[in-house]
């Protein structure tokens, strides 16, 4: 007999009470990791959307990308032996429009590579976003930092770092713009152990992330906040169980007296959680999918199903935890105390 | 036919360096299809033999046999299951499982005891032992809505309900009012009887001991005489 459906069936209020608290701290738990991983993705989806690989910066630079010059003679050295690697620096900057009104953008140049934009000398080809802000292909943009033009050749989707969006131009413009003859950067891609050089500091695509200026702290903030969530719920569940069994102790005395093994009385109290997190899960799943479709698109929102399979499974785990350690009332419970206490 | 036998069981109780002795070798035979009364004053040890019988908790000497088993020396998962399966509990007070009805409590205890009947047969065999305990027409009740008495009965329905071979009722009427202890005590004796069970009742309520067939009066842990 399902003796945890029966108690659900009987007590709809009790269960449905700890239902929408583990709903909305599931919900808020979604939509935080949303905003953190859209954020993210505002913040450095140039370099998150990269293969992985080895980032190399010069030592010297001391994990400051805008210090970071690296020695022609060992990108070329770098650059031979890879041929797949690409050298690359980024810089900060402005363009104006057509009305000179000013776009904080984030200036990008590289080597020829497939993995970046390649444009020609007085070209630019600008992310997505600069498009919804009425840019348009064949518009002339300017720079106080550049003597010519830059004629607008295309957009390229999810290019942001720093959060502003990228813009691509030529080496030969980017020289002139920042009077500077070195890359900042070298990435090779593919998961092969890192070249040691002396010169060069060597990062996995994680370490690189961290080195960009406000990525780490806002990252970390975020992150604490679901995962403080997501213990919050854990505690939801043991402090809601725990007074469930208090309640239930003679309950679970009489059970045992009369022959119910200890291991049914945890089934029971395992079904209802499963039962209890599947459901506030599946609304809140819904509602975050749903508000990921629908934000608009300056909200910095990006859900995946990969996160959400993966905050679910950790929101089970940690009801399971909660659940459990309240539980261990159930095993100590005396038959024969429930007995002599009275009525339950 | 003697189906369960307490063999000089004694039990003691230590509170820090302070030994107290509850039952001092008890001796006590138990029939098939016979109502054994346990009476005496509190603290005379009754309701700790009862509890030992009914395995619920442990002997410090002793043997309680029954069915060429000695419980005391069985561990616990096994008393479990002789308790799940072969014997059958009243308490006090009802002690009904509160967000089950009438019919599902009986299930249960089906369950419980790993009845491999089917579930037409469990179906008929519930009709059966509600109607035996006039309680057929509240079959779909939850405990809440019943009175004190119909709750013993459904207590008593599930005592039975698996076929035990051993009932032990723990002052079954003590919470009842004297009219319904007569139908619970007359109830007892009649499935005793009928269902041909050994039951042991442990008792204050003289009025009551008309309905055993033998009457075990205890004393500052012995007994004293049959």
């Amino acid at each position: 007999m399902n003796m945890a459906w029966k108690e659900m069936k009987k007590n709809k209020m009790r269960f449905m009470i700890l239902g929408s608290i583990v709903f909305l701290v599931s919900l808020l738990t979604f939509i935080i990791s949303g905003l953190a991983n859209g954020l993210s993705q505002d913040n450095a989806a140039l370099i998150k959307d990269l293969p992985d690989g080895q980032f190399y910066m010069s030592t010297e630079a001391e994990q400051t990308i805008n210090l970071s010059k690296i020695d022609t003679d060992v990108q070329g050295k770098l650059l031979n032996k890879h041929k797949e690697a690409v050298a690359f620096s980024i810089q900060m900057g402005f363009l104006n429009d057509e009305d000179e009104k000013q776009q904080s953008v984030a200036f990008v140049t590289s080597t020829e590579s497939q993995l970046f934009e390649n444009v020609q000398k007085g070209e630019v080809v600008l992310d997505q976003s600069m498009q919804d802000k009425g840019i348009q292909v064949g518009d002339s943009l300017t720079s106080n930092q550049y003597s010519g033009k830059f004629i607008v050749k295309g957009f390229s989707d999810q290019k942001k770092f720093s959060h502003a969006p990228v813009a691509f131009i030529n080496t030969e413009d980017y020289r002139e713009m920042y009077r500077a003859t070195e890359m900042q950067l070298i990435f090779v891609p593919g998961k092969d152990s890192p070249d040691a050089a002396k010169e060069l500091e060597v990062f996995t695509k994680k370490e690189f992330l961290n080195t960009i200026s406000s990525y780490k702290a806002e990252q970390t903030s975020l992150n604490m906040i679901v995962w403080f969530l997501v213990v919050i719920s854990g505690m939801l569940f043991g402090i809601f169980f725990y007074l469930m069994n208090v309640q239930k102790m003679g309950l679970y005395g009489i059970l045992k007296a009369i022959g119910v093994k200890t291991r049914t009385l945890f089934k029971m109290m395992w079904t209802q959680m499963i039962f209890i997190t599947g459901m506030a899960l599946m609304i809140s799943i819904t509602l975050s999918q749903v508000l990921n479709m629908l934000a608009p698109k300056d909200m910095p929102f990006h859900l995946t199903l990969e996160t959400t399979r993966q905050l679910s499974i950790v929101f089970f785990m940690i009801g399971f935890i909660g659940s459990t350690i309240s539980g261990i009332q159930i095993k100590k419970v005396e038959p024969l105390h429930a007995i002599q206490r009275g009525e339950v | 036919m003697t189906l369960f036998t307490i063999d000089n069981v004694r039990k003691t109780f230590t509170n820090g360096e302070v030994k107290e002795e509850i039952l001092k070798g008890v001796n006590l035979t138990l029939k098939e299809g016979e109502l054994t009364a346990l009476v005496g004053a509190s603290g005379s040890g009754k309701s700790t033999l009862l509890t030992i019988a009914a395995g619920l908790q442990s002997a410090s000497d002793g043997k309680i046999l029954f069915e060429g088993g000695n419980l005391t020396e069985m561990n616990g998962d096994q008393v479990r299951k002789i308790r799940a399966s072969k014997f059958g509990f009243v308490f006090q007070f009802a002690h009904l499982v509160p967000f089950l009805t009438v019919e599902e409590q009986l299930l249960l205890m089906l369950d419980v005891s790993e009845s491999k009947i089917n579930k037409t047969e469990q179906k008929r065999g519930i009709d059966n032992i509600l109607t035996l305990v006039g309680m057929d027409h509240r079959k779909h009740a939850y405990p809440s809505t019943l009175s004190g008495g119909e709750k013993q009965r459904v207590a008593i329905a599930r005592a039975i309900i698996h076929k035990p071979k051993v009932l032990f009722a723990d002052e079954p009427t003590a919470s009842l009012d004297s009219t319904k202890s007569r139908d619970v005590m007359t109830l007892l004796r009649d499935l005793t009887k009928s269902l041909n069970l050994t039951t042991l009742m442990v008792t204050h309520d003289e009025e009551i001991l008309s309905n055993a067939d033998r009457i075990i009066k205890m004393s500052d842990g012995l007994v004293l005489g049959r």
